[in-house]
């Protein structure tokens, strides 16, 4: 039995020791140890359900280029847990903002993604500490060691959103202000590679995240970072699975935890990422990488992941447009009709879904509905249905307005020579109303067509692996920035034309409004 | 005017008491005439006066209000079938409205396709012979855009004969049209009365309205206030109101 305490004794140097977690259920764990053959409440339908955000290696990350192959020393500890109960790990990634909310809407059972045990996350969901860890303030090879928070008065420092970093910072700055001194300033972004990425090329000074992360991009890193501090802060210290409030849950968690470390096995996923004391070394001088590397470049561009993504991309895109039109075209009918009541009820949802933020939308429907809605807490609601019906939506109420223009532009005098002619309406509609409408509306819907396939980057945050979710998690692997984000303009680009040629190639067949390109097609 | 109280089934059109409203406004007010086979019936009046509305009665675009309107011995009200009565009765408009999208000869075809379900070659033939009929057959393969006013209005006049009517509307068909192209017009009207087809015409020009009737209807504020022949109505008007429209067409 390994018992905690000790790793405060490795303050300067950078330490990752197991244990610390030392509670009453210890003696519950030895007495029954991984046969126990009590299920926590969130295992369901044979599942062990986890919320990870896979952009923070070695705790969790994608080693390798097919985007779905999650690991790291989370995913092995979720695989471990998932063993002992027996119940088949579901490992679902998403985005580090999207993990708390997922786990509200019971969308999965724990969160495990090296995320820090703070008390003020324990107020709203249980916290099983599982690895020591110690906060780390970095900045660029050759600054000088600095003895306290306060000496980052008036420079810039960048953390990862959604972490607790900001709120040390601001803490911090209070005691700055009150001593009349200048604040820290904060810089936020969304991975962490992206926050290493602003020390590097000198946008801040400083950048503060947790020594595991660190150690592992030793080598991307190349000896360009260095340590400049290692506050000591109790909100810092131990990284925890996450639940929602159940004790019982979380006593058999913390049971089987233990019996993890007892058994040694802890210590030895720290060996096999690279955390554990031996391979905390000061950081090597090795590999500095290039400015841009054509093979890294041509690889991620020719990759499965990408091709994956950027079919994953289009699919959506395209599914959601599709739809869109679909839902808009009655809409514009009735908008452009006589007054009704309806009408005003479609004013307000083209209305709402116009005003609304899209990202918005896309964390409503995915993270609110469920607590609304239990059915779409269950599998069959993945994050590509979430996202399709998000965009469908939101785009229709666009084309709405797209249509209703289109529509009023055909000259009234059609609708009345074909009604002459003794047509009905629905084919008038369809040979002679919607045939000119469709010129005046493709260019516009193309328009947002395009805008469309780029938003659907947004649907990161939902856990879909888009082709821009797969970047950041390439980028985060590789930490070779310029290589993948080219790889994805190249993709979005190449889509992108694409449609503007098709575009054109239907705009011919429109020759008949103009005079001069008409052409007798007989 | 019709003297007869009931509608007479014997005639081609045959209109009683017609009435139409707008709200409260009375568009069409009591209107009677009847009208035979192959005549040529030219309707003038102020603006306003109600003329567009009266002809859009015949094929329902505007449905009357109260009174009879009979076609061919039958009753046109809200039972009728649309799709045959707008089969009979073909309208032809100012502003052409041939359908932009499609060329002289689909224009033609669309509706007999679409409509009675004919083959796309029966519809073709029988397109290629009212184009021919009005004179445009060799620009059928073009667009609307390509076509000069006139052609446009001959183009519009074989899509309405397309679907083989026995009635046609003409809504101020040359107001947008040159001396020549009116000319044009008249004698196509001219061949459509040889062919026992009713024409029903609007329009603000006196020349052609003398051209082509064999009677007049002079209407105002929504009322028949005279029908008779060119000659009669041109040289003696019978109302006040008909004379001071006619002078003031004169002086423009």
């Amino acid at each position: 039995m390994i018992f905690c305490g000790q790793h405060k004794t490795y303050l300067h140097r950078v330490l990752m020791r197991i244990g610390a977690v030392a509670t009453a259920v210890t003696l519950y764990s030895l007495s029954c140890p991984a046969q126990a053959e009590e299920l926590p409440s969130f295992a369901t339908d044979g599942q062990l359900t986890a919320c990870t955000n896979p952009t923070l290696p070695p705790m969790t990350f994608v080693n390798g280029a097919d985007t779905s192959a999650v690991a790291g020393f989370d995913i092995d500890v979720t695989r471990e847990l998932a063993r002992m109960w027996h119940l088949k790990p579901v490992i679902t990634t998403m985005d580090f903002e999207g993990m708390f909310p997922s786990l509200a809407s019971e969308r999965c059972g724990i969160v495990i993604s090296g995320v820090l045990r703070q008390t003020g996350r324990e107020k709203n969901y249980d916290a099983v500490p599982y690895l020591d860890s110690s906060i780390v303030v970095i900045a660029k090879s050759g600054t000088p060691k600095i003895a306290s928070l306060s000496d980052l008065a008036g420079q810039s420092v960048a953390v990862e959103t959604g972490t607790s970093y900001e709120a040390l910072i601001e803490k911090e700055n209070k005691v700055l202000a009150s001593q009349g001194r200048p604040a820290i300033q904060l810089q936020m972004y969304p991975s962490e590679d992206q926050v290493i990425q602003q020390v590097l090329i000198g946008r801040v000074h400083a950048l503060i995240s947790q020594d595991v992360e660190v150690f592992f991009r030793q080598k991307q890193l190349g000896g360009k970072v260095s340590i400049i501090l290692t506050p000591d802060n109790p909100d810092f210290r131990e990284f925890a699975i996450y639940l929602r409030k159940n004790a019982h849950d979380k006593a058999l968690l913390q049971a089987a935890i233990s019996d993890m470390k007892q058994r040694g096995l802890l210590e030895q996923l720290s060996h096999k990422w690279g955390i554990s004391d031996q391979e905390a070394q000061v950081f090597s001088e090795q590999n500095a990488p290039s400015a841009f590397s054509v093979p890294v470049f041509v690889s991620a561009l020719t990759s499965a992941a990408f091709l994956k993504g950027a079919a994953l991309t289009l699919i959506v895109a395209v599914l959601s447009h599709l739809t869109a039109i679909l839902i808009s075209i009655p809409v514009a009918l009735k908008l452009n009709g006589p007054r009704s009541p309806l009408q005003m009820f479609l004013t307000a949802y083209v209305g709402v879904f116009r005003g609304a933020p899209t990202l918005l939308q896309l964390l409503f429907i995915w993270n609110a509905l469920p607590q609304f809605f239990p059915i779409f807490r269950e599998s069959w609601f993945t994050p590509f249905l979430a996202t399709w019906i998000s965009l469908s939506i939101n785009e229709s109420a666009y084309q709405v307005e797209i249509n209703r223009a289109a529509l009023r532009a055909v000259d009234s005098g059609q609708l009345l020579a074909a009604e002459a002619l003794g047509m009905k309406k629905s084919v008038i509609y369809r040979h002679v109303i919607f045939p000119q409408a469709l010129r005046i509306a493709l260019p516009p819907t193309i328009n947002d067509f395009i805008s469309l396939l780029k938003t659907t980057s947004l649907a990161s945050v939902i856990s879909l692996q888009e082709l821009l979710a797969v970047t950041q998690i390439q980028v985060a692997r590789t930490f070779q920035f310029t290589e993948y984000y080219s790889a994805a303009l190249v993709w979005y680009l190449a889509m992108v034309f694409f449609f503007l040629y098709l575009q054109k190639r239907i705009e011919r067949r429109f020759s008949w409004a103009d005079r001069n390109e008409a052409t007798a097609n007989g | 005017m019709a003297d007869e109280l009931l509608p007479n089934p014997s005639k081609r059109i045959s209109i009683r008491n017609l009435n139409k409203f707008y709200k409260d406004f009375l568009a069409l007010d009591r209107l009677n005439i009847d009208i035979e086979r192959g005549e040529k019936i030219v309707i003038l009046g102020p603006s306003g006066s109600g003329k567009s509305t009266f002809i859009r009665c015949f094929n329902r675009i505007e449905p009357h209000d109260s009174g009879v309107l009979m076609i061919d011995g039958k009753v046109i009200d809200d039972k009728t079938d649309l799709t045959a009565l707008r089969g009979n009765v073909g309208m032809v408009f100012q502003n052409y409205n041939l359908f932009p999208h499609l060329s002289v000869l689909d224009n033609c075809t669309l509706a007999p396709r679409l409509v009675r379900k004919t083959p796309r070659a029966d519809a073709e033939a029988a397109a290629h012979r009212y184009l021919t009929q009005v004179g445009i057959d060799e620009q059928a393969a073009k667009y609307p855009i390509q076509l000069s006013g006139g052609q446009q209005q001959r183009a519009a006049i074989a899509r309405a004969l397309c679907m083989n009517p026995e009635i046609i509307l003409f809504d101020e068909p040359t107001a947008a049209l040159d001396p020549e192209a009116i000319a044009g017009i008249v004698s196509i009207i001219q061949d459509l009365a040889a062919q026992e087809i009713t024409t029903i015409c609007v329009t603000h020009e006196m020349g052609f309205a003398r051209r082509i009737a064999d009677r007049i209807v002079f209407m105002d504020k929504g009322s028949i206030l005279e029908i008779a022949p060119p000659e009669e109505f041109f040289t003696t008007p019978q109302t006040d109101r008909a004379l001071a429209f006619l002078n003031q067409m004169i002086h423009f």
